[in-house]
């Protein structure tokens, strides 16, 4: 019975307030009602009247029922806190599994009309206060816990105000349409294959996942250079020593590859690719993504970067 | 959310908490005041940082101090004072720990109902103000609380928050007064026991020479009346209150045994019951309403004898008027007299026993006097006359400063020797001289006169009126007033006091300052008084009767549609009002016309295939739009170059510029 109020409820809501990139809080969509806290003075107007009534008071009156107006008109102060405030979803910047999903809004007020302690809210999850007296628009960020990768719907966001007497409670739900993406959570530590280094050096140029360095020429052995990086081959045909340097990362492509990699498990190879994305990331490396149903040609930066982590956190995902 | 209350709102709660419990120490224990002067220190040290929250023993110290203070204070339980001196220290305490805003909004809403309380001690206008006063800071106090992130300065805080509450409590009058003039009045459901400390003014239940001189020296207002047809003449206005029949040599009190209102009122509903029988309708009638100001007795003063009278009222046989309670607030009587008529024209043994009695022994010499004069005279008129002509001729005074008598033989000490005295003396010994010579005779306490308001077209009775003058019962004729003291000072009556007494500049001489005696000033405190009566009159006064009579007169027949109708009414005219006020009537939000045509501009692109995503600056729009379309790259950078210009760089010439954008969007379509 409950559950299928609420299913009415929320599917009620979800007409009455359907998300938008936009939404400006008018008439129609804002609840209110009088607070716990009215329902306290309430008690006390009662009290006063019966104070009135035994002693015949005409003044215990005024302030019984002046205390009762207030309640009323407090009622339309605190609708009026809410209405015409305009909520825009900038965007919910990406994050990692497990982390913190922030979403950016943008708060506007009607000119002339300043808006005080309006309290943004995911229930359950981060909450924040705010006022638009001085500004007319404010960025407001607000975080969300994450479990899996993919895509994150921003839930419904309660937008509520108290003010300003605290007696009636004026909200409404805003549900913003955008959505963010959430990348895999990094392994811990990529796995590194035990592969010789002989299969560095493959003939098509391309190496696999867990290559360290490439190989970028030669030059004169100086005192200090260790012995495995001495060119034999070399050393052999001129009697000279060289040394073999590992330079130029760029001009050789590295490829992670879905099909090189030892472990079983979807999460498991996307958190190993993801931990090695943001690893060749850091080193400023050239590489390329290839996992079934995609192919990202090597590259490098940040948004290549955030190409490939988002193909990673999209994998498989139904596009919605 | 935000639940703690800064330290602004704490300091709004604490000077809401002060202003709320000041006026009480003018009838509660004055130590309540440092008492919430020690709690709100400590909580501010609290919230500085500077002293730790009290600890539970310490709290339980802290009450056990203050009922201590309480039992010590000697307030009566249970009474209105003790349940009050309760509430205001609870109230002080509280600031201790009030760290929450549920505490806050606890404190304030104590502090509201306190404000209504202190309406059972005061009622004047002054105290109206002052609790609007207090209504306006408790409500400053509570969005005070409600505030958590203060973009303002303190002061401007303050400004802001006082403003938002007078605001809203301003447009809660009208809504206010709607209810007050409609929600019905009902009758007490049970009564509380009032103060204990009463303050009693006015006339006292019985009479010591010098009791009413005191009274003279007060300029303090004791009722006011209005007339509904013609004001009888200033020398026919005698308000009786009390009649004093017994005499012990010294004071004069109501009955032989020394009863309490408690017991006259008793009295007054058994064997002292008002006869309507024993009285002959005569003569013009007077209607008059009167409104009595609080005064701790349950006396009332009516002109004699009132045959009808309009409220919970208790009427005795010697033509007296009495509250039910004493009076603690502002009393509304409506009452028809009918000053000409004939009272007990048979009267009752035990009546004629009351008003003959004397005591056994003393003031000889007056029995003597009594004795010769009834020998020479022979009749009661005749011995009346006698009596008071003597008061005539004889060098007799009118004065406010009497000389003592003496603790017994007064009434000789009086008559033969110092011969100066007020009306309570000449009344006294005039009733005296009747009963000495067998003439039941009486002394009627009350207050004679008023002053007339002509602005307010009300007479007012001050304290100084008090007066006391005599009743003879004469045969044939009933009870007939006698007052001795117009013959020795004849302006006594027609001009009031202040007249009688201007020879010996003792009117009001203790208050040397009273603006009675500026004429101009005079003029004003008159107004005033109008006001401070249209106040008691209507606003104290506004009970049920009044209600049914308004209703009435709106309404025509009293109808359930009818008051539907009006009320339903009321309230649409009271919600369109504060519509308007509120500014809530929907209003096109105009937008400035750089920023319409800045929308148009990116309508125009993404015509084009360019998306702005809202959180783009436009700078880093412009450069993408740029990019992706070059042969308009140069109106794209120029367009955004001139909006932001305008947005953030305004200049004088904001005309040109928003024309210069309209060429450039022109350009883009």
């Amino acid at each position: 019975m409950v559950e299928a109020l609420r299913g009415h409820w929320e599917s009620w809501v979800q007409q009455r307030l359907p998300a938008s990139r936009v939404t400006t809080l008018t008439q129609r969509k804002i609840f209110i009602v009088p607070s716990k806290t009215a329902v306290g003075l309430l008690v006390l107007i009662a009290l006063l009247f019966l104070l009135g009534i035994n002693f015949q008071n005409s003044l215990v009156y005024i302030i019984c029922f002046w205390l009762l107006s207030l309640l009323l008109l407090t009622i339309f102060y605190t609708w009026r806190n809410l209405a015409g405030l305009t909520i825009t979803a900038l965007g919910v910047e990406p994050c990692f599994a497990g982390e913190k999903v922030v979403l950016e809004m943008e708060l506007t007020r009607p000119a002339h009309q300043p808006k005080y302690a309006l309290e943004l809210a995911w229930e359950g999850e981060d909450q924040v206060q705010v006022d638009l007296v001085t500004a007319q628009t404010l960025r407001v960020k607000l975080s969300h816990s994450t479990t899996g990768r993919g895509y994150f719907k921003p839930p419904r966001l309660r937008v509520a105000t108290h003010f300003p007497t605290g007696l009636a409670v004026a909200w409404s739900y805003v549900t913003v349409d955008v959505r963010g993406v959430v990348y895999p959570a990094p392994i811990e530590k990529a796995f590194q294959p035990s592969g010789n280094a002989q299969r560095e050096n493959v003939e098509d140029g391309r190496e696999i996942a867990g290559g360290s360095n490439d190989f970028g020429g030669i030059r004169d052995y100086q005192q200090g250079d260790g012995s495995k990086r001495i060119h034999w081959a070399k050393y052999a045909q001129t009697g000279k020593l060289y040394t073999k340097t590992f330079v130029d990362y760029a001009s050789h492509a590295l490829w992670l590859e879905w099909d090189e990699l030892p472990m079983p498990g979807i999460e498991v190879r996307l958190s190993h690719l993801c931990r090695k994305v943001l690893e060749f990331h850091q080193e400023q490396r050239e590489y390329g993504l290839r996992i079934p149903g995609t192919l990202i040609e090597p590259g490098k930066g940040e948004a290549h970067k955030a190409r490939c982590l988002q193909a990673l956190a999209l994998f498989g995902v139904q596009d919605a | 959310m935000h639940k703690q209350i800064t330290y602004t709102g704490m300091i709004w709660l604490l000077a809401a908490q002060l202003v709320v419990m000041l006026p009480f120490v003018f009838d509660l224990p004055l130590w309540l005041i440092p008492v919430l002067l020690f709690a709100a220190g400590w909580r501010l040290r609290v919230l500085s940082g500077a002293a730790l929250q009290p600890g539970n023993v310490t709290k339980a110290l802290l009450i056990g101090l203050g009922i201590g203070g309480l039992v010590l204070s000697g307030l009566k339980f249970p009474s209105l004072d003790a349940m009050a001196t309760l509430l205001l220290l609870g109230f002080a305490f509280k600031s201790l720990e009030v760290a929450q805003r549920r505490d806050a909004i606890v404190v304030i809403f104590i502090g509201y109902f306190l404000v209504a309380l202190h309406f059972l001690y005061a009622q004047s206008i002054t105290a109206a103000l002052y609790g609007m006063v207090s209504m306006i800071v408790l409500t400053g106090a509570l969005v005070g609380v409600q505030q958590s992130v203060a973009e303002f300065s303190a002061a401007q805080q303050v400004r802001f928050n006082l403003r938002l509450s007078v605001f809203m409590l301003l447009q809660c009058l009208p809504l206010m007064v709607v209810i007050f003039v409609f929600a019905p009045r009902l009758a007490p459901l049970w009564s509380l026991p009032m103060t204990t400390q009463q303050v009693k003014t006015g006339v006292a239940d019985r009479m010591a020479p010098g009791d009413i001189e005191k009274l003279s020296q007060s300029d303090a207002l004791a009722f006011r009346v209005t007339f509904k047809g013609r004001k009888p003449a200033q020398h026919e206005l005698y308000w009786r209150g009390l009649v004093f029949n017994h005499f012990d040599g010294r004071e004069w009190r109501q009955f032989e045994q020394d009863i309490d209102s408690q017991q006259v009122q008793s009295a007054l509903l058994t064997n002292y019951r008002w006869q309507a029988d024993a009285i002959k309708v005569q003569g013009e009638p007077i209607a008059y309403e009167v409104v009595y100001e609080k005064t701790g007795q349950p006396w009332l003063f009516t002109l004699t004898p009132a045959m009808e009278v309009d409220g919970e009222v208790l009427r005795g046989a010697d033509y007296r008027v009495m509250a039910r309670q004493a009076l603690q607030a502002p009393f509304l009587l409506k009452a028809v007299s009918y000053p000409d008529s004939q009272r007990d024209l048979e009267l009752a043994p035990e009546l004629r026993q009351l008003a003959l009695e004397l005591p056994e022994t003393g003031d000889a010499r007056t029995r003597a006097l009594a004795q010769q004069l009834w020998r020479e005279t022979g009749t009661e008129q005749a011995y009346l006359d006698r009596v008071l002509a003597r008061f005539r001729d004889q060098r007799f005074e009118y004065t406010l400063k009497p000389p003592t008598l003496g603790a017994s033989d007064t009434i000789d000490a009086f008559l033969f020797e110092s011969q100066r005295g007020f009306c309570s003396h000449y009344a006294g010994s005039f009733v005296f001289l009747m009963r000495a010579a067998g003439i039941p005779a009486r002394v009627v306490v009350g207050y004679q006169g008023g002053e007339w308001n002509a602005a307010g077209e009300y007479l007012a009775i001050h304290q100084y009126d008090a007066h006391a003058w005599a009743e003879v019962w004469l045969t044939g004729q009933g009870w007939v007033r006698v007052d001795p003291t117009t013959v020795v000072a004849p302006s006594r009556t027609e001009q009031g006091l202040e007249a009688a007494m201007q020879a010996e500049g003792s009117f009001l001489a203790d208050s040397m300052f009273s603006v009675r005696k500026i004429a101009w000033l005079n003029g004003i405190r008159q107004q005033l008084d109008t006001v401070q009566y249209g106040w008691r009159r209507w606003v104290l006064g506004y009970d049920g009767a009044e209600q049914a009579a308004l209703l009435k007169s709106l309404l025509g027949t009293f109808s359930v549609q009818g008051v539907a109708l009006l009320m339903g009414g009321l309230l649409a005219a009271i919600g369109l009002l504060w519509l308007v006020l509120l500014g809530m009537t929907p209003r096109r939000e105009r937008e400035a016309l750089e920023h319409q045509l800045y929308r148009r501009f990116c309508a125009a692109l993404a015509k084009r295939g360019v998306l702005r995503e809202p959180g783009d600056a436009p700078g880093v729009f412009a450069a993408q739009a740029a990019e992706a379309l070059p042969a308009v790259a140069g109106v794209i950078r120029e367009f955004t170059q001139v909006y932001e210009g305008i947005c953030y760089a305004p200049s004088a010439d904001g005309q040109q510029a928003t024309r210069r954008l309209k060429a450039l969007l022109g350009q883009l379509k």
